[in-house]
Protein backbone atom coordinates (compact mmCIF):
# COMPACT_ATOMS: atom_id res chain seq x y z
CA UNK A 1 0.00 0.00 0.00
CA UNK A 2 1.22 3.22 -0.69
CA UNK A 3 0.17 7.23 -0.20
CA UNK A 4 0.57 9.99 -1.79
CA UNK A 5 2.11 12.28 0.34
CA UNK A 6 2.49 16.40 -0.15
CA UNK A 7 5.20 18.45 0.59
CA UNK A 8 3.82 20.53 3.54
CA UNK A 9 7.70 23.01 4.38
CA UNK A 10 11.08 23.06 5.25
CA UNK A 11 12.33 22.78 8.62
CA UNK A 12 15.59 23.57 10.19
CA UNK A 13 16.78 21.23 12.77
CA UNK A 14 19.54 23.69 14.78
CA UNK A 15 20.37 20.03 16.74
CA UNK A 16 21.57 18.26 13.94
CA UNK A 17 22.44 21.51 11.62
CA UNK A 18 20.14 19.62 9.09
CA UNK A 19 17.25 20.41 7.40
CA UNK A 20 13.83 18.61 7.61
CA UNK A 21 11.39 18.21 4.68
CA UNK A 22 8.30 17.77 5.95
CA UNK A 23 5.74 15.22 3.99
CA UNK A 24 2.21 14.81 4.81
CA UNK A 25 -0.53 12.78 3.46
CA UNK A 26 -3.85 13.43 2.32
CA UNK A 27 -5.87 13.24 5.12
CA UNK A 28 -2.96 15.07 7.28
CA UNK A 29 -3.14 12.38 9.54
CA UNK A 30 0.63 10.79 8.65
CA UNK A 31 3.09 12.68 8.50
CA UNK A 32 6.68 11.87 7.59
CA UNK A 33 9.50 14.20 8.40
CA UNK A 34 13.10 13.54 6.11
CA UNK A 35 16.43 14.84 7.61
CA UNK A 36 18.17 16.42 4.38
CA UNK A 37 21.16 18.72 3.97
CA UNK A 38 21.59 22.52 2.79
CA UNK A 39 21.82 22.21 -0.32
CA UNK A 40 19.44 19.65 -1.27
CA UNK A 41 17.19 22.02 1.11
CA UNK A 42 18.02 24.43 -0.95
CA UNK A 43 17.17 22.71 -4.38
CA UNK A 44 13.76 21.87 -2.39
CA UNK A 45 12.93 25.30 -1.31
CA UNK A 46 13.61 26.92 -4.66
CA UNK A 47 10.44 24.69 -5.84
CA UNK A 48 8.42 25.59 -3.07
CA UNK A 49 8.55 29.24 -3.18
CA UNK A 50 8.04 29.15 -6.65
CA UNK A 51 11.99 30.71 -7.07
CA UNK A 52 13.52 30.70 -10.74
CA UNK A 53 17.04 31.25 -10.10
CA UNK A 54 19.38 33.25 -12.87
CA UNK A 55 21.06 30.15 -13.92
CA UNK A 56 20.24 26.22 -14.19
CA UNK A 57 20.19 24.50 -10.32
CA UNK A 58 21.01 20.89 -10.49
CA UNK A 59 17.49 19.89 -10.57
CA UNK A 60 16.88 22.28 -13.54
CA UNK A 61 19.30 20.82 -15.49
CA UNK A 62 18.02 17.09 -14.43
CA UNK A 63 14.39 18.31 -15.60
CA UNK A 64 15.90 19.73 -18.51
CA UNK A 65 17.79 16.53 -19.69
CA UNK A 66 14.43 14.66 -19.51
CA UNK A 67 12.53 17.06 -21.13
CA UNK A 68 15.07 17.23 -24.48
CA UNK A 69 13.89 13.43 -25.07
CA UNK A 70 10.52 13.94 -23.73
CA UNK A 71 10.96 11.39 -20.70
CA UNK A 72 8.42 12.03 -18.29
CA UNK A 73 8.50 12.06 -14.44
CA UNK A 74 5.56 9.85 -13.72
CA UNK A 75 5.68 9.71 -9.62
CA UNK A 76 8.29 8.95 -6.91
CA UNK A 77 7.75 7.04 -4.20
CA UNK A 78 9.40 6.63 -0.78
CA UNK A 79 10.15 3.24 -0.49
CA UNK A 80 12.08 2.60 2.47
CA UNK A 81 13.90 3.24 6.02
CA UNK A 82 16.72 1.35 6.55
CA UNK A 83 18.81 2.70 9.52
CA UNK A 84 18.21 6.86 9.70
CA UNK A 85 18.45 6.82 5.70
CA UNK A 86 15.04 6.80 3.31
CA UNK A 87 15.20 5.04 -0.08
CA UNK A 88 13.20 6.48 -3.02
CA UNK A 89 12.64 5.27 -6.42
CA UNK A 90 11.80 8.05 -9.54
CA UNK A 91 9.39 6.29 -12.02
CA UNK A 92 9.89 8.00 -15.33
CA UNK A 93 7.68 7.05 -18.63
CA UNK A 94 9.96 7.54 -21.95
CA UNK A 95 8.52 6.28 -25.27
CA UNK A 96 5.68 3.88 -24.25
CA UNK A 97 8.00 1.92 -21.89
CA UNK A 98 8.06 3.19 -17.70
CA UNK A 99 12.02 3.02 -16.01
CA UNK A 100 12.53 2.53 -12.47
CA UNK A 101 15.42 4.93 -11.41
CA UNK A 102 17.15 4.36 -7.68
CA UNK A 103 17.42 8.23 -5.97
CA UNK A 104 18.18 9.78 -2.69
CA UNK A 105 14.83 11.30 -1.30
CA UNK A 106 15.65 14.51 -1.80
CA UNK A 107 16.57 14.47 -5.32
CA UNK A 108 13.30 12.81 -5.89
CA UNK A 109 11.42 15.23 -4.21
CA UNK A 110 13.40 18.65 -6.01
CA UNK A 111 12.64 16.77 -9.19
CA UNK A 112 9.29 15.67 -8.19
CA UNK A 113 7.98 19.31 -7.51
CA UNK A 114 9.68 20.64 -10.71
CA UNK A 115 7.62 18.19 -12.76
CA UNK A 116 4.48 18.25 -10.81
CA UNK A 117 4.44 14.53 -10.35
CA UNK A 118 3.10 13.58 -7.38
CA UNK A 119 4.73 12.06 -4.44
CA UNK A 120 4.03 8.76 -2.60
CA UNK A 121 5.49 6.94 0.34
CA UNK A 122 4.91 3.25 1.16
CA UNK A 123 3.21 2.44 4.57
CA UNK A 124 5.50 0.69 6.09
CA UNK A 125 7.73 3.67 5.68
CA UNK A 126 5.34 5.32 7.50
CA UNK A 127 4.86 2.96 9.95
CA UNK A 128 8.60 2.45 10.62
CA UNK A 129 8.65 6.16 11.23
CA UNK A 130 7.67 6.34 14.73
CA UNK A 131 6.24 9.76 15.52
CA UNK A 132 7.84 9.85 18.93
CA UNK A 133 11.12 10.75 17.58
CA UNK A 134 9.63 14.05 16.05
CA UNK A 135 7.37 14.80 18.34
CA UNK A 136 10.20 14.77 21.49
CA UNK A 137 12.21 17.01 18.68
CA UNK A 138 8.97 19.40 18.44
CA UNK A 139 8.94 19.88 22.29
CA UNK A 140 12.36 20.88 22.31
CA UNK A 141 12.02 23.74 19.92
CA UNK A 142 12.01 27.18 20.61
CA UNK A 143 9.59 29.63 18.95
CA UNK A 144 12.72 31.61 16.91
CA UNK A 145 13.86 28.21 15.46
CA UNK A 146 10.45 28.76 13.17
CA UNK A 147 12.65 31.51 11.29
CA UNK A 148 12.47 32.12 7.57
CA UNK A 149 14.51 29.10 5.77
CA UNK A 150 17.46 30.58 4.04
CA UNK A 151 18.80 28.92 1.60
CA UNK B 1 18.23 24.12 -24.88
CA UNK B 2 19.70 26.99 -26.48
CA UNK B 3 19.69 28.88 -30.07
CA UNK B 4 22.98 30.53 -29.49
CA UNK B 5 25.79 29.05 -32.15
CA UNK B 6 27.24 26.05 -31.32
CA UNK B 7 30.83 26.39 -31.94
CA UNK B 8 32.90 24.77 -34.11
CA UNK B 9 35.24 22.12 -33.36
CA UNK B 10 38.18 23.73 -34.23
CA UNK B 11 37.17 26.57 -31.48
CA UNK B 12 37.10 24.45 -28.91
CA UNK B 13 40.44 23.94 -26.41
CA UNK B 14 40.51 20.64 -24.40
CA UNK B 15 40.64 21.05 -20.77
CA UNK B 16 40.82 18.79 -17.44
CA UNK B 17 40.14 18.85 -13.95
CA UNK B 18 43.50 19.32 -12.21
CA UNK B 19 42.54 20.04 -9.02
CA UNK B 20 39.75 21.47 -6.64
CA UNK B 21 40.77 24.35 -4.08
CA UNK B 22 39.16 25.26 -0.82
CA UNK B 23 39.21 28.95 -0.34
CA UNK B 24 39.52 29.54 3.22
CA UNK B 25 36.46 30.94 5.65
CA UNK B 26 34.41 31.14 2.58
CA UNK B 27 31.36 28.98 0.97
CA UNK B 28 33.30 28.92 -2.00
CA UNK B 29 35.71 26.25 -3.82
CA UNK B 30 37.73 27.06 -6.92
CA UNK B 31 37.96 24.49 -9.98
CA UNK B 32 41.24 24.34 -11.44
CA UNK B 33 41.04 23.49 -14.93
CA UNK B 34 44.46 22.64 -16.92
CA UNK B 35 44.89 22.28 -20.51
CA UNK B 36 44.38 18.22 -21.51
CA UNK B 37 47.79 18.71 -24.51
CA UNK B 38 49.83 19.51 -21.49
CA UNK B 39 50.43 22.95 -22.46
CA UNK B 40 50.59 25.75 -19.88
CA UNK B 41 47.19 27.68 -18.90
CA UNK B 42 45.38 27.02 -16.06
CA UNK B 43 41.68 28.02 -16.11
CA UNK B 44 40.16 28.62 -12.61
CA UNK B 45 36.32 28.67 -11.94
CA UNK B 46 34.78 29.96 -8.78
CA UNK B 47 31.54 27.32 -7.75
CA UNK B 48 29.74 26.67 -4.59
CA UNK B 49 31.19 24.09 -1.42
CA UNK B 50 28.20 22.06 -2.51
CA UNK B 51 29.22 22.19 -6.22
CA UNK B 52 33.01 21.63 -5.28
CA UNK B 53 32.17 19.19 -3.09
CA UNK B 54 29.89 16.98 -6.01
CA UNK B 55 33.18 17.41 -7.98
CA UNK B 56 35.55 16.41 -5.94
CA UNK B 57 33.73 13.17 -5.00
CA UNK B 58 34.15 12.47 -8.81
CA UNK B 59 37.67 13.37 -8.96
CA UNK B 60 38.03 11.52 -6.18
CA UNK B 61 36.22 8.32 -8.01
CA UNK B 62 34.72 8.18 -4.38
CA UNK B 63 31.71 5.98 -4.48
CA UNK B 64 29.30 7.32 -2.15
CA UNK B 65 26.32 4.68 -0.60
CA UNK B 66 23.84 6.28 -1.95
CA UNK B 67 23.66 8.37 -5.22
CA UNK B 68 25.01 12.11 -5.19
CA UNK B 69 22.74 14.26 -7.77
CA UNK B 70 24.79 13.72 -10.89
CA UNK B 71 25.17 10.41 -9.73
CA UNK B 72 21.28 10.10 -10.17
CA UNK B 73 21.57 12.76 -13.53
CA UNK B 74 24.29 9.72 -14.98
CA UNK B 75 21.74 7.23 -14.00
CA UNK B 76 18.79 8.99 -15.98
CA UNK B 77 20.97 8.86 -19.19
CA UNK B 78 21.84 5.19 -18.60
CA UNK B 79 18.30 4.28 -18.33
CA UNK B 80 17.33 5.94 -21.45
CA UNK B 81 20.50 5.29 -23.45
CA UNK B 82 21.20 8.77 -23.70
CA UNK B 83 24.98 9.25 -24.49
CA UNK B 84 27.01 12.54 -22.48
CA UNK B 85 28.98 13.43 -25.85
CA UNK B 86 30.96 16.72 -24.16
CA UNK B 87 30.71 19.65 -22.44
CA UNK B 88 31.69 23.16 -23.80
CA UNK B 89 32.24 26.34 -21.54
CA UNK B 90 30.75 28.49 -23.87
CA UNK B 91 30.38 31.82 -22.53
CA UNK B 92 31.19 34.32 -19.96
CA UNK B 93 29.34 37.72 -18.90
CA UNK B 94 29.73 39.53 -15.75
CA UNK B 95 32.37 36.88 -14.67
CA UNK B 96 29.94 33.88 -14.63
CA UNK B 97 30.60 30.98 -16.92
CA UNK B 98 28.06 29.57 -19.08
CA UNK B 99 28.65 25.81 -20.28
CA UNK B 100 26.76 23.19 -22.64
CA UNK B 101 26.14 19.83 -22.34
CA UNK B 102 25.75 17.85 -25.75
CA UNK B 103 23.93 14.92 -25.80
CA UNK B 104 23.12 12.23 -28.11
CA UNK B 105 20.11 9.88 -28.08
CA UNK B 106 19.74 7.28 -31.47
CA UNK B 107 20.83 9.75 -33.57
CA UNK B 108 18.96 12.84 -31.91
CA UNK B 109 21.73 15.62 -30.74
CA UNK B 110 20.53 17.93 -28.26
CA UNK B 111 22.61 20.81 -26.22
CA UNK B 112 21.30 21.61 -22.41
CA UNK B 113 22.30 24.67 -20.72
CA UNK B 114 23.86 24.02 -17.58
CA UNK B 115 26.39 25.67 -14.76
CA UNK B 116 30.00 24.92 -15.28
CA UNK B 117 30.08 23.25 -12.48
CA UNK B 118 26.56 21.07 -13.14
CA UNK B 119 28.07 20.30 -16.57
CA UNK B 120 32.30 19.35 -15.30
CA UNK B 121 30.56 16.94 -12.30
CA UNK B 122 28.81 15.43 -15.07
CA UNK B 123 31.31 15.40 -17.35
CA UNK B 124 33.49 13.25 -14.90
CA UNK B 125 30.84 11.13 -14.25
CA UNK B 126 30.18 10.37 -17.79
CA UNK B 127 32.82 10.27 -18.64
CA UNK B 128 33.32 13.13 -21.35
CA UNK B 129 35.73 15.73 -22.19
CA UNK B 130 35.30 19.23 -21.14
CA UNK B 131 36.31 21.99 -23.96
CA UNK B 132 36.30 25.69 -23.25
CA UNK B 133 35.86 27.52 -26.88
CA UNK B 134 38.97 29.95 -27.80
CA UNK B 135 35.93 32.88 -27.55
CA UNK B 136 35.99 32.09 -24.09
CA UNK B 137 39.94 31.57 -22.99
CA UNK B 138 40.24 35.19 -24.49
CA UNK B 139 37.48 36.74 -22.72
CA UNK B 140 37.86 34.83 -19.49
CA UNK B 141 37.28 36.63 -16.36
CA UNK B 142 39.98 37.59 -13.98
CA UNK B 143 37.68 39.48 -11.67
CA UNK B 144 37.67 36.62 -8.77
CA UNK B 145 41.44 35.69 -10.05
CA UNK B 146 42.37 39.82 -9.06
CA UNK B 147 40.34 39.68 -6.16
CA UNK B 148 41.96 36.33 -4.88
CA UNK B 149 45.31 36.90 -5.57
CA UNK B 150 44.91 40.77 -3.95
CA UNK B 151 43.68 38.73 -1.06
CA UNK B 152 46.95 36.53 -1.31
CA UNK B 153 49.50 38.78 -1.42
CA UNK B 154 48.44 40.86 1.85
CA UNK B 155 48.42 37.45 3.84
CA UNK B 156 50.75 34.89 2.37
CA UNK B 157 53.22 36.42 0.52
CA UNK B 158 56.42 37.81 2.45
CA UNK B 159 57.60 34.54 4.20
CA UNK B 160 58.88 32.82 1.10
CA UNK B 161 59.85 29.62 1.92
CA UNK B 162 63.48 29.41 0.45
CA UNK B 163 64.06 25.93 -1.03
CA UNK B 164 67.46 24.66 -2.30
CA UNK B 165 67.41 22.22 -4.13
Amino acid sequence: MISQMHVKGLMFDPYNNAYIVVLRDDENSDMLPIWVGKSEAGAISMSLENVTPPRPMTHDFMKSLLDAYNAKVISVVITDLSEHTYFSKIHLMYEDSEYTVDARPSDAIALALRSNAPVFANNSVITKQSSEELEQWLENLKPEDFGKLDS
Amino acid sequence: MSTVDLPKEQDLVEYRVDRILEEANTDTRIVVLTRQDGALDTFPIWVGAAEGNAIKLALDTMITPRPMSHDLIKSFAEHLNITIQRVVIVDVKSSTYYAMVHVSNKGVDRTIDARPSDAISLALRAPCPIYITQDVLKRRSTTNLDAWLAKLESKDIGTPEVQET
